[in-house]
């Protein structure tokens, strides 16, 4: 576009409706992956699948591995809905039995 | 089945491993990926093939029913990959009880071991306390217990010789 165009656009503002930010829009509201705890897959697997998927350190690892053993389950990412499913996806890959959910379902 | 001193998986190098576990063993693992194949393929409605296939979705039928659309025949497809790649390598010639693995290989052994591990501890409905406490030769299933308890100890030495070095 021409300069000379440019400087001759009449830019007046206008007024804009603010929609508010009470309720945050649905698209928002982020999913949490969790992985539930169960008597099959052993502690020292569950640790190494969080380390191999998330880049965990061992020590954040065994902490959510404790955290799925000893409190039922765990939040292990969060994010988009494509994200939720691609990390549920690979760790059913793993075996381990995780689900997905909005944060605040 | 024999349990070695050692272990049965050791690290080479930054990028290769070796299986050491002796031909009854590894015909008999072979056997077991047979029936896994099996279940996978035919089974879509027991306890083992709802553990094998978790929902994705937490009490939210409408999304897991279309991610279960998406998503169950590449998982079943990833699943079918692993085994087959477990099996080729369990026939691989050798001229001791070694094998030696890529991260590859030994990543889809792992998974095939849990994915035995799974089956099995569903079919014995498993809980950690009671099986914890001491296999009962008396128990009907004692035979399944010992392979569920051969496959935890393999995986576990796999899941180690990973480790050993982070």
């Amino acid at each position: 576009m021409p300069i000379q165009r440019l400087s001759n656009t009449d830019v007046r503002p206008i007024d804009v409706v603010d929609p508010g930010t009470d309720i945050a829009p649905d698209t928002d509201r982020p999913w949490i992956v969790l992985v539930w705890n169960d008597p099959i897959n052993l502690m020292s697997y569950v640790t190494l699948v969080l380390q191999k998927l998330f880049g965990y350190s061992l020590e954040k690892a065994t902490e959510l591995m404790l955290d799925v053993h000893n409190k039922g389950r765990a939040v292990v990412s969060s994010g988009t809905r494509e994200r939720a499913e691609f990390d549920v996806y690979r760790l059913h890959e793993h075996g381990l039995w995780a689900t997905m959910q909005r944060e605040d379902a | 089945m024999a349990r070695k001193n050692k272990g049965p998986v050791t690290r080479i190098d930054a990028s290769s491993y070796s299986l050491n576990i002796d031909a009854s063993d590894r015909t008999t693992l072979n056997a077991l990926l047979d029936q896994l194949r099996d279940v996978l393929m035919n089974d879509s409605s027991s306890d083992i093939a709802r553990r094998l296939f978790p929902a994705a979705y937490h009490q939210d039928e409408l999304h897991e029913q279309e991610y279960q659309r998406l998503m169950r025949d590449e998982l079943l497809s990833s699943r079918l990959a692993s085994l087959s790649l477990t099996s080729t390598l369990l026939e691989r010639e050798t001229s001791s009880d070694n094998i030696v693995l890529t991260a590859d290989e030994l990543d889809a052994l792992m998974r095939s071991i849990n994915n035995l591990r799974l089956v099995l501890g569903t079919l014995l409905d498993v809980d950690e306390d009671e099986f914890e406490a001491g296999l009962n030769e008396d128990d009907p299933a004692y035979g399944q217990y010992q392979l569920y308890s051969y496959l935890g100890w393999l995986l576990d030495w796999v899941v180690t010789v990973q480790t050993e070095f982070n």
